[in-house]
């Protein structure tokens, strides 16, 4: 395969020249976090582009993840961003808002005045980078990459400049979810999203990743990193509602930290992407702490949702259970890659792991990798992975009933994605993520 | 002495001391009942007296025919003579029936020497015509799927193979019914005799009916604190456990 | 009920060696010169020469798989072992012909014992070449073939070539191309149609000279509704220097037909035993790999079955145990490339002291085919605390006419379970051990009573060695 980058100085497209230009304009940024960004940038160029001989790429059609073609996303029209705020509207119910598109804040609904008054941050990452830059030289891409995509990462930390900083202080308890809304505009244009959630010891907090694009058809490329920090006792529940459009390439890279006694509930939802690699660490570093990994995938036409997923086991007493369910159309193509980690100290521990896939066309591709590495022997640790199709019985049973036969496979999807959606107790949140997958499944 | 001698007996569980001085003393030839309320510390001397490691021995002695048990370990002790009737057998996936209990006996042979086959299924196969257990029984995996009372039905019929000195039934009635019940007493009649010692832990009068003791012990509170002949189980039955609380607290 | 006259399995029992005098010997190390060497030996026809030179070509071209498989590949080193050694014999078809040294070897091992017993043919190889090779007569009036692959390419080309790399092709992989190179011994059998041979027959490998790596050849082929069980066993002396054992076998079942593989590899420690075994099932055949790795340092093999054929059935049954420094990186692929295929997977494994079990497994439906079906099981049992294990499954699956499921679980022996048992009277070291035996049960059961008593026997040592 090619070099991913072209440099030519005379366009606008990922090169060393826009680097410069980038850091140049953002002289703003910390000190620590420029020097950051120069040794990414540096690791970005050296990092070989994924290929298929590796194994963290088995089974993935790479030639479509070349990334020299896009820019650095411009910022808006006045009224494109007007509109993007009107469409940022679904979730009512909310103790904060971010709205950004192309990577600028286009809006932002502010935390209660009780809220910032027990410590609560929930800012940009543009002015937190000035106003809390002690909190991000720390945690700011602190962990690293470990499925694959660390060309990607470097990407994503030279480039990065806005996402969200939400930051719970101890025993604060946050009822309602803080959402950010995630846009990008544009031919060919690139955006790095980042999230970095920090819940401190005994705090609850919901968070709610929302990611579109303004117009259908022009090609993004989303290349995002969201970090989550449970702390002993904390209790953190993440959404990532990935509904780009389908001419564009993502990347997100989840990682999730549990402390002793957290507990820890992600719920992925993927729509959108022509191509969708996500990559989840869930590192158990805590004992007692719990860990529970839920995504629905709605693939079509040619659509590659690509997701990897490690659940690491480093200390005794916890529990992950990971559910992925993937429904196919079309000529879509899922990889579920899953691995299941436990050291040697973990002992006590319970892993679980389940890929199921439901075909729904002669020519749809599920591909199930699901792995188990144990290096302790007291343990429960299972994997499952199962790929089939509707019941027959089931379906003509429904149109005995006089259902169209659309309308009942898009009922017997919904009856196989339930086991996930009922584990949501935010009825607003749960409703969401139904209303995305029934419009895409309509629209098929 | 030909008995199951227990003196001054404590024992803690989890940091939590559940038997606080028990004595009990079951001659050969004789069936006792342990009877008493839930939580009161009838399975903690069950398993304190086979050896499970969770259940720790504070002070106290346990000799069986003069012999000290708690010197010995798990295997020793079963060995040598001492049997208990499970609560909650273990499920061994894989494992027959038959080759279980094979492998039990042969444990008790001279090393290098084997039961014979063909005696052994013979006797395997009449004892568990006694206790109405379908041959097939034997290649099922040891307690795996099965009932409550096929559960308790099995731990019997290894008591009639193994032919311990002493026997302990652990609950062993609970979850029969009647016609469950009468097999499983059947069976444990049969095994009475001079030569052995039965110990009946249970919560009630029920079984007591058709296994008629010989003495009948209430355990409140991690000791024994009231024995006599068959006439009190019907007592306690009647008058339930409190009537003996109170006399506990009536006595303190 | 037990027949004390199986196959040896006891590591110890095949732990010696006789100092044999070679008349051939390729000498220490690989190149063109030792792949000719062999080819010239052996008298074999030109395209068998070309063959070799081209294998070794790409065998030199192929990396290591390292960036999936173990680093310990890394401490294989080519350059020391001796390709190829015999005594310049042909095969005897009786015992009273066989060199005194090496009918004493096997006399030891209890093959000519067991032939007597239940087999239908035997093969026994030392090193390089089949050193005896006979079948009851009523077989070969019924027309079925079982020689020496060397006797196979030459006498029996029409069929031997039709079918020799096409089911594993040279490039298949860097040790399918190196046996390709240099192999040497194997079998190979042909069963006409509509035979079916009732007793196994067996192949039999030793390695006996020290530094000597061992390529064996397999190709059966089951011709249309034939059947035929084929058993290997092997043992070597455990040498100080590590050795390598990389063989290739090739099955061919047409339609109807059915053909069961047995293997029971027990390896000395200090043997890396990397082996490609796959069958093609054709219309309604049957091939089944059951396969028992108990011995080596480093075994990866994964037995496949292309179903090319409808309703073509592929099955592996696959027990591993890992002992301390060894590990077993073992598994299952199932091809399917016909409509109403079935596949069936069940591994277990047992990991002891710091012994280590790995589980990789392929089931690929491409688009197109209906009615395919697959199910794999993977169980893992874990013995102490610090044995390990892995579970690599891969599955892809086209279209929605077909259907898969995977289930692994990983366990250890529970202590209410040895509690239980101990209160019955057995020692610690019985209880592990009649639970172990209990996992795998449902597997032993499928081996021939001869390997199931053999197999219980070596775990029963395992255990008692495992817990303290």
């Amino acid at each position: 395969m090619q070099s991913m980058i072209t440099v030519k100085s005379d366009s606008e497209f990922l090169s060393e020249a826009v680097f410069d230009h980038f850091l140049t304009r953002h002289s703003e940024l910390p000190q620590w976090l420029v020097k950051l960004k120069q040794q990414n940038w540096v690791d970005y160029l050296a990092l070989p582009a994924p290929s298929r001989k590796m194994e963290t790429w088995r089974f993935a059609n790479v030639k479509g993840l070349g990334v020299d073609t896009f820019r650095l996303a411009q910022p808006l029209a006045v009224e494109e961003g007007q509109s993007l705020i009107e469409r940022s509207n679904r979730l009512k119910n909310t103790s904060g808002k971010l709205i950004f598109g192309n990577d600028d804040l286009l809006a932002e609904e502010e935390l209660s005045e009780d809220l910032k008054a027990k410590g609560v941050i929930f800012e940009p990452l543009e002015r937190a980078f000035a106003q809390h830059s002690e909190i991000l030289e720390e945690f700011f891409m602190a962990q690293e990459s470990a499925l694959g995509s660390e060309k990607f990462a470097a990407l994503h930390t030279a480039l990065n400049r806005n996402g969200t900083l939400l930051f719970v202080p101890e025993n604060v308890e946050i009822d309602l979810p803080l959402v950010s809304y995630h846009w990008a505009q544009g031919s060919e244009s690139a955006v790095f999203p980042h999230t970095l959630v920090i819940a401190k010891d005994n705090s609850k907090v919901t968070f709610v990743d929302v990611y579109g694009a303004h117009e259908k058809d022009s090609s993004q490329l989303a290349c995002g990193v969201s970090t989550l920090y449970a702390g002993p006792g904390a209790q953190v529940e993440y959404h990532y509602l990935q509904n780009w459009n389908e001419a564009s390439l993502s990347f997100n890279q989840l990682t999730t930290i549990a402390q002793r006694d957290s507990n820890i509930r992600a719920f992925g939802l993927n729509i959108g992407s022509k191509h969708a690699r996500n990559e989840g660490h869930t590192i158990i570093d805590g004992p007692g702490s719990n860990a529970e990994l839920f995504s629905l995938t709605v693939a079509h036409k040619d659509q590659e949702i690509d997701q990897r997923t490690l659940q690491s086991h480093n200390a005794a007493n916890a529990r992950s259970n990971l559910l992925f369910k993937n429904a196919l159309q079309d000529t879509s193509k899922t990889i579920f890659s899953g691995l299941i980690k436990v050291a040697e100290e973990a002992q006590q521990t319970d892993a679980y792991q389940t890929n199921r896939n439901l075909l729904l066309s002669p020519l749809a591709e599920a591909n199930s990798l699901p792995g188990l590495e144990i290096l302790a022997n007291d343990v429960k640790c299972s994997h499952g992975a199962a790929t089939g199709q509707i019941d027959d019985n089931e379906l003509f049973y429904l149109l005995s009933r006089g259902i169209s036969k659309p309308a009942a496979q898009i009922l017997l999807v919904f009856a196989f994605f339930e086991e996930i959606l009922e584990k949501m107790e935010n009825e607003e949140l749960a409703e969401f993520h139904r209303e995305l997958i029934h419009q895409k499944l309509e629209n098929n | 002495m030909n008995a199951l001698e227990i003196k001054n007996l404590h024992v803690t569980i989890d940091g939590q001391q559940i038997l606080k001085d028990l004595s009990l003393t079951l001659p050969k030839g004789e069936v006792h009942a342990i009877m008493g309320p839930n939580g009161s510390g009838k399975s903690t001397l069950a398993k304190a007296l086979v050896g499970h490691e969770d259940y720790i021995v504070d002070s106290g002695t346990a000799t069986m025919d003069g012999k000290d048990i708690f010197d010995m370990e798990v295997n020793e002790r079963s060995r040598e003579g001492l049997f208990l009737a499970f609560q909650y057998p273990a499920e061994i996936p894989g494992v027959t029936i038959a080759n279980f209990i094979r492998a039990a006996l042969n444990a008790r042979q001279p090393k290098g020497e084997d039961v014979d086959a063909v005696a052994y299924y013979k006797d395997l196969y009449s004892e568990m015509e006694r206790l109405d257990i379908d041959r097939k029984f034997t290649s099922r995996s040891v307690n795996e799927g099965f009932s409550g009372g096929e559960k308790k039905r099995c731990e019997i019929l290894q008591m009639s193979m193994l032919k311990p000195d002493y026997c302990i039934l652990d609950e062993t009635d609970s979850g029969l019914d009647i016609d469950a019940l009468k097999i499983v007493a059947d069976g444990v009649n049969h095994m009475r005799g001079k030569d052995r010692g039965i110990l009946i832990i249970t919560h009630y009068q029920r079984l007591l009916n058709y296994i008629v003791p010989d003495r009948v012990h209430i355990m409140w509170d991690g000791r024994i604190v009231k024995s006599g002949d068959k006439s009190l189980a019907f007592e306690v039955e009647e008058r339930g456990y409190d009537w003996v609380k109170q006399e506990q607290t009536a006595s303190v | 009920m037990s027949t004390e006259t199986a196959i040896n399995i006891d590591r110890e029992k095949g732990n010696f060696s006789y100092d044999t005098q070679y008349e051939y010997d390729a000498g220490i190390g690989l190149n063109e010169g030792v792949v000719n060497y062999i080819a010239d030996v052996k008298s074999e026809p030109d395209w068998v020469r070309k063959f070799r030179l081209k294998a070794l070509k790409v065998f030199w071209s192929k990396p290591m798989p390292t960036h999936w498989a173990t680093k310990d590949l890394e401490n294989i080193h080519f350059d020391k072992f001796r390709y190829y050694l015999s005594k310049g014999q042909q095969p005897s078809r009786s015992w009273d012909d066989v060199p005194a040294d090496v009918k004493e070897t096997f006399e030891r091992l209890g093959i000519p014992e067991q032939e007597r017993a239940f087999l239908a043919g035997v093969e026994a190889q030392f090193d390089s070449e089949a050193a005896y090779s006979n079948m009851k007569e009523e077989l070969s009036k019924e027309g079925v073939i079982f020689v020496g692959s060397t006797e196979g390419l030459k006498e029996h080309p029409e069929i031997f070539r039709k079918y020799f790399g096409k089911v594993i092709p040279i490039g298949d992989n860097k040790f399918s191309a190196l046996n390709s190179a240099v192999f040497s011994g194997g079998s190979f059998i042909y069963v006409p149609p509509g035979v079916k041979v009732k007793q196994p027959l067996q192949a039999y490998f030793r390695i006996n000279a020290e530094n000597f790596a061992q390529f064996e050849r397999t190709l059966i082929i089951a011709d249309e509704g034939a059947e035929v069980t084929y058993m290997e066993g092997c043992t070597a002396p455990k040498f100080e220097t590590t050795t390598l054992h990389s063989a290739v076998v090739e099955l061919v079942a047409l339609k109807g037909a059915k053909i069961q593989y047995i293997t029971v590899q027990n390896w000395s420690a200090n043997v890396f035993n990397l082996v490609t075994k796959r069958g093609l099932a054709g219309e309604d055949s049957e091939i089944k790999w059951i396969d028992c790795n108990i011995g080596s340092r480093l075994t990866m093999k994964y037995p496949g079955v292309i179903l090319k054929g409808r309703r073509a059935r592929g099955e592996v049954i696959s027990i591993a145990l890992a002992g301390d420094g060894q590990h077993q990186d073992t598994g299952a692929k199932m091809i399917h490339a016909a409509d109403e295929t079935t596949s069936n997977i069940i591994a277990k494994s047992i990991s002891v002291g710091q012994g280590r079990s790995t589980y990789r497994g392929q089931v690929y439906i491409p688009k197109h085919l209906k009615g395919c079906r697959n199910n794999t099981e993977c169980d893992a049992l874990l013995i102490n605390s610090n044995s390990r294990t892995d579970t690599y499954p891969a599955i892809t699956v086209r279209g929605n006419n077909n259907s898969v499921q995977h289930e692994a679980s990983v366990s250890k022996v529970s202590a209410e379970q040895i509690f239980y048992l101990m209160q019955r009277g057995l020692s610690e070291g019985e209880a592990m051990s009649l639970t172990v035996n209990g996992f795998i049960n449902d597997l032993v059961k499928q081996f021939p009573m001869e390997y199931s008593v053999e197999l219980k026997r070596l775990i029963d040592l395992e255990m008692e060695g495992s817990v303290g």
